[in-house]
């Protein structure tokens, strides 16, 4: 510091060599498309729980893990028997195609308990004055934690996918011949999981974003989907039930909210609908439409509602 | 130019006027902002961010629209809002570091301009830990260092000292003092305390059922009074009525006979009558005007006369 040599406390008191008073800020600002993906990081670190307590992480660690289990399992099978399994033995628990039709409740219970803690947090504490006077606009602010929570999901509905291909290599000898094999196979498991991950974080957001307080988005989510389950699936079986045949009723499977999505990820598998899961003669490219229509109805009301909610 | 002028600025909720027709223009410096609950503070304030638009007129804030210009405008301006609105499970330093960057400081910028602001507010070793923690001092610190993180020019403070005890209160009016003068910052300071607004104000907005009462330096208001204070401790009217004998304007107000320097020999007056009447002088003072007197002074000119105006 000095080329005296002598020390500095002695002459500054203690603290003040670091007070270099207050200092303005002259470098870059940068704009909206910043602060979107700034809250877009921060929803995401939230969702999961990182740079919050442990109680935090729990929730989507567990729900995430749950989701995967059946394709973990799998891989783990695959592996320890991969010796009898290279000798002709099937394991399959789980295909890509029909994993989510029979695992949903995970990724749904996933939502349920991280999608009010994306939105309903900043109502419940005020925060969204902070958001909207600065560089954010309430359009992003919308898309952001849309986004954030769409990421989360298609990370969630991508796990045991993964799981389900490295199993799948694992069981065959030749390593690399298999991935050929695999991964057309794997591959629409891909848009079919980004298709899934946007439908539900639309509902579920949109529901929750009309209240501040995370319980009753919480039963407001459950409640909506599953009134939009058993709704047309009552209208149907009374119209089945009544003088001759559903008569068109079969459209109003086009509202269910899982329903529609199940039936639009076996669009991209090009798989068969089955008839145990699908009631009436609805094909896998009319739930593709609807639940496109779905996210962008629910992502406009999201919006919708941004735009009114007071600051 | 004035940093802050509106003109004609209505803002009405249904049939409740919040402001009606302000006409004011500012310059920089310590502005307070004073008015009862429900004066139309917090909807100036509001108006003045652009996060409400106005019913008519308009306003500018260092020469931008608050309307067209709003974008702009937030990137110099601090909002310290009147409510809480902090999330209580993370600690100030991820919040604050959060509100720089939404607000468009690039990561690294973010982190050290959060450092410095919550030294400069006095968060220290707690800046870690989570905010549901804090006592209100601490949570009000945190709430002006979201609002100063990515240097102002121009800071809103909507009532900063709510809920503090006495010492919270001198320290948060002292920063904000210092906000405003080593800073450099124009701070604008709404209150319904006038004792607060006295002490670190430069210049005082006065408003009261959403009309304008004063705009003005502060020195204005608390200067001397052509008025003579004259307390005794009995007979006060009839002290009044020997001086108005003389020729000499005077008014009763409680143990106070208030009587107008009209000229030097009013001191001679009221030396005799108070010596001739044998009354006990408590003190003979010129008057200070005080600042609650802008409150009062319509209502009195208009019905009461000022000898029944109480304290």
């Amino acid at each position: 510091m000095t080329s005296n040599g002598s020390p500095v406390t002695a002459t500054s008191p203690a603290g003040s060599i670091y007070d270099l008073g207050y200092r303005h800020y002259d470098g870059p600002r940068r704009g909206r498309v910043w602060a979107m993906w700034s809250l877009y990081a921060e929803s995401l670190r939230g969702i999961w729980g990182f740079g919050r307590p442990m109680s935090a992480k729990l929730a989507p660690m567990i729900l995430a893990g749950l989701y995967a289990i059946v394709a973990v399992i799998q891989l783990a099978f695959s592996s320890v028997f991969a010796q009898r399994i290279s000798e002709g033995d099937k394991i399959t628990l789980a295909t890509y195609s029909d994993y989510f039709a029979a695992m949903w409740i995970f990724v749904f219970f996933f939502c349920v308990a991280q999608a009010p803690e994306v939105v309903c947090r900043d109502q419940r504490y005020s925060v969204l004055p902070l958001y909207f006077t600065r560089a954010l606009g309430r359009v992003e602010y919308a898309a952001a934690k849309l986004l954030s929570l769409a990421t989360s999901l298609f990370i969630v509905l991508m796990i045991p996918n993964v799981a389900l291909f490295v199993g799948d290599i694992l069981m065959k000898t030749d390593t690399f011949a298999a991935i050929g094999t695999e991964f057309p196979k794997a591959l629409p498991s891909v848009p079919a999981s980004v298709l899934v991950a946007f439908g539900l974080a639309a509902i579920s957001l949109a529901v929750s974003s009309f209240t501040p307080r995370r319980a009753y988005a919480a039963i407001g989510i459950v409640a909506y989907v599953l009134l939009m389950e058993a709704i047309p699936a009552a209208i149907y079986s009374i119209q089945q039930s009544s003088a001759g045949g559903a008569g068109g009723a079969d459209r109003f499977f086009l509202l269910t909210p899982i329903t529609s999505l199940e039936g639009a990820s076996a669009w991209f598998f090009n798989a068969k609908l089955d008839p145990q899961n699908f009631q009436g003669s609805l094909t896998a490219q009319q739930y593709l439409v609807a639940a496109l229509a779905s996210v962008v109805v629910f992502a406009f009301v999201l919006v919708f509602r941004y735009r009114r909610v007071s600051a | 130019m004035p940093l802050i002028e509106t003109v004609g600025l209505t803002k009405h909720y249904g049939p409740v006027k919040a402001l009606d027709h302000l006409d004011l223009s500012v310059e920089p410096g310590i502005i307070g902002l004073v008015g009862a609950n429900g004066a139309g503070k917090s909807t100036f304030i509001k108006l003045l961010l652009g996060i409400i638009a106005p019913t008519s007129g308009r306003a500018t804030v260092a020469g931008l629209d608050t309307v067209t210009q709003s974008q702009a405008i937030r990137q110099i301006v601090g909002y310290m809002p009147e409510h809480d609105c902090l999330p209580p499970d993370v600690g100030a330093t991820e919040f604050v570091t959060h509100m720089a960057r939404i607000s468009g400081l690039p990561r690294t910028a973010a982190r050290e301009r959060t450092a410095e602001v919550l030294r400069h507010v006095g968060l220290y070793e707690e800046r870690y830990r989570q905010i549901g923690g804090y006592s209100t001092g601490m949570k009000q610190r945190v709430k002006l260092a979201q609002a100063l993180v990515h240097d102002p020019k121009v800071l809103l403070l909507d009532e900063p000292t709510n809920g503090l005890d006495p010492v919270g209160r001198d320290e948060m009016l002292d920063l904000v003092k210092r906000t405003g003068t080593d800073f450099g910052i124009t701070v604008v300071v709404a209150s319904h305390l006038l004792g607060e607004i006295e002490q670190v104000c430069t210049y005082l907005l006065a408003i009261d059922a959403g009309h304008l009462l004063s705009a003005a330096p502060i020195s204005t208001f608390t200067q001397h009074t052509p008025v003579l204070a004259v307390e005794v401790d009995e007979d006060a009217n009839g002290l009044a009525a020997a001086l108005a004998g003389r020729g000499a304007r005077a008014t009763v107000d409680g143990s106070c006979v208030l009587v107008a320097l009209d000229s030097d020999g009013i001191y001679d007056f009221v030396r005799d009558a108070v010596a001739d009447m044998a009354l006990p002088l408590v003190r003979i003072q010129q008057e200070r005007r005080r600042l609650e007197d802008i409150f009062r002074e319509p209502a009195a000119t208009a019905a009461v006369p000022p000898a029944e105006v109480q304290q």
